[in-house]
């Protein structure tokens, strides 16, 4: 079978007009719904639009909800000439802006709105036992095995999994792991909006509780309540916004469906290819890019993904991360608003928003990547197998 | 009825396909689904053949032999039931047939164990059921 080749003609053909988030953290009495539309809000006025400027709306909602984009729409106030809910998880985000292109493309929709918000905080991972899962049978009508009659629960240990083949391997270490949790922490203490900005240091990420090992608290990332929104128009339209236009210059997907433990995937992750296609797209290579805001639901996929991108060749993550590389002024300022292991856990929106902002050049210097022409952003999901590769360009 | 339920480890729910995976457990056998077409194995059980498609699988014993591909220790009990049991290790287990199993490892302290360490099968009963687990080989 041969590979699909991605369509370059799309390069650039999008743009990404608006940006938004909603407040980040722990914020109780709303729902995730309405979350979604404050970020929506924000990422409308940032474009200069009102909701009658949108005729297009992807979405994913909470794991329990049906049918997402209606209830958006409702509250918006607005009908649709195209809309959809996706179900990859954390990829769904980028896919969202990968679909809106597509559909603007095609000529379904001119203006459209991408989005994702959770209550992550406040109600759906509030406790184990309160856990929202995605299904809609009853929970004793459903295979349990497998699994739950070996005490693996969570989405921790299928990430701690990966880890440890990996440090296996390459002779990874958790030094290596602690360097991105504080160069994002470091990130976040900038950002007014982060969840948690008090300092950390490679000596509190040492003490702190061991929650699956490898992993230990600051490892994992942030139970949150938050939204963020995007507003993607064609190049054409783009030009008469209030702000200046991020070019859509590439995307991509793969998802290893054979699992999580199948093969070499926790190791060599679905990154690999879904990158390959967007850096086709975009006519780039990881060379060339100036910022990336990476899936970081824990330490490990930011070490595997660096790798899988091409920053550095498989199992030199850690030594690439301990360079620096990932701080400000370093070679690959990543996750440069504090990543979901401390801005706020809203399953790869906020990478996206984060993305356009630093293309735009509004930062103050301290946030600012220095003249930051590429950003690549990635989202991760699923069972752990679904991944999408966004990379913008401040310049067609 | 539900504070009970969470007191208890869980027991398998098999899937229609892996009922003879769980039956077989219970006489302390590891069984196997293998394609009688393309002579391989595969794993989680099906009525078809992940490698070939074909229907013609039929159960066959493992030599319950392999090794740790990959482990992670619980520090923290995600369910009440395994409050005790912390700190304790989950392992992705590969067969020599090649398929891959989660379970647990069972006899060794968490810190001695080590990704391509040797394990063979062993089974812990539950509740009416017996669940593959593994331990060291000698």
């Amino acid at each position: 079978m041969s590979f699909p080749e991605p369509n370059r003609a799309l390069r650039n053909r999008c743009a990404i007009v608006g940006a938004g988030n909603s407040r980040l953290g722990q914020v109780p009495g709303v729902s995730s719904l309405d979350l979604l539309i404050e970020a929506s809000a924000n990422a409308l006025d940032d474009a200069g639009l009102t909701p009658a400027g949108i005729d297009g709306v992807i979405v994913r909602g909470p794991d329990d909800s049906y049918c997402h984009h209606q209830l958006v729409g409702e509250r918006l106030g607005i009908n649709a000439h195209f809309s959809t809910t996706l179900d990859n998880g954390g990829a769904s985000q980028i896919l969202s802006v990968a679909i809106a292109t597509m559909a603007i493309e095609a000529g379904l929709a001119t203006t459209v709105l991408c989005g994702y918000g959770r209550d992550a905080w406040s109600r759906t991972h509030k406790s184990e036992e309160a856990r929202v899962k995605n299904q809609t049978r009853s929970d004793d009508q459903h295979a349990k095995e497998f699994g739950p009659e070996y005490g693996y629960f969570g989405a921790v240990a299928a990430h701690a999994f990966g880890a440890q083949r990996h440090m296996h391997e390459f002779g990874t270490t958790r030094e290596q792991f602690a360097e991105i949790a504080v160069a994002f922490r470091q990130h976040a203490q900038r950002n007014p909006d982060a969840q948690i900005r008090k300092p950390l240091t490679v000596e509190d990420y040492f003490k702190a509780r061991q929650i699956v090992s490898p992993f230990g608290l600051f490892d994992c990332s942030l139970r949150s309540d938050g939204a963020g929104a995007v507003i993607v128009t064609s190049a054409e339209r783009a030009r008469d916004f209030k702000q200046p236009p991020v070019y859509v210059r590439g995307f991509g997907s793969f998802n290893n469906l054979t699992g999580w433990f199948a093969a070499e995937n926790m190791v060599h992750t679905a990154a690999i290819k879904s990158g390959e296609a967007a850096y086709r797209m975009a006519g780039i290579g990881p060379g060339d890019v100036d910022t990336a805001q990476l899936y970081d639901c824990f330490t490990y996929m930011v070490l595997a993904q660096l790798e899988d991108y091409g920053f550095c060749t498989k199992g030199e993550g850690g030594a690439f991360v301990q360079s620096g590389a990932l701080r400000m002024g370093g070679r690959l300022p990543t996750n440069t608003s504090g990543g979901q292991l401390s801005e706020a856990h809203v399953e790869g929106m906020l990478q996206i928003v984060e993305g356009v902002r630093q293309l735009r050049h509004t930062y103050p210097a301290e946030r600012q990547v220095k003249d930051a022409e590429i950003a690549l952003i990635s989202g991760h999901g699923g069972n752990q197998v679904c991944h999408s590769t966004l990379i913008l360009g401040r310049v067609p | 009825m539900s504070d009970d339920k969470r007191s208890r480890k869980p027991v398998p729910r098999p899937s229609p396909e892996s009922l003879p995976f769980w039956e077989a457990a219970k006489e302390r056998r590891l069984l196997l689904p293998r394609c009688n077409a393309c002579s391989r194995f595969f794993f989680p059980p099906s009525q078809r053949c992940r490698h070939c498609l074909s229907p013609d699988v039929n159960w066959v014993a493992s030599k319950g032999t392999g090794r740790v591909y990959s482990f992670v220790v619980y520090h923290r009990p995600y369910h009440p039931a395994f409050e005790g049991d912390v700190p304790y290790v989950v392992a992705i287990v590969e067969l020599d047939e090649g398929v891959r199993l989660l379970s647990n490892i069972l006899g060794t302290p968490p810190e001695d164990v080590r990704c391509d360490m040797r394990v063979r099968v062993t089974f812990e009963d539950r509740d009416g059921a017996s669940i593959p687990m593994f331990e060291l080989a000698p």
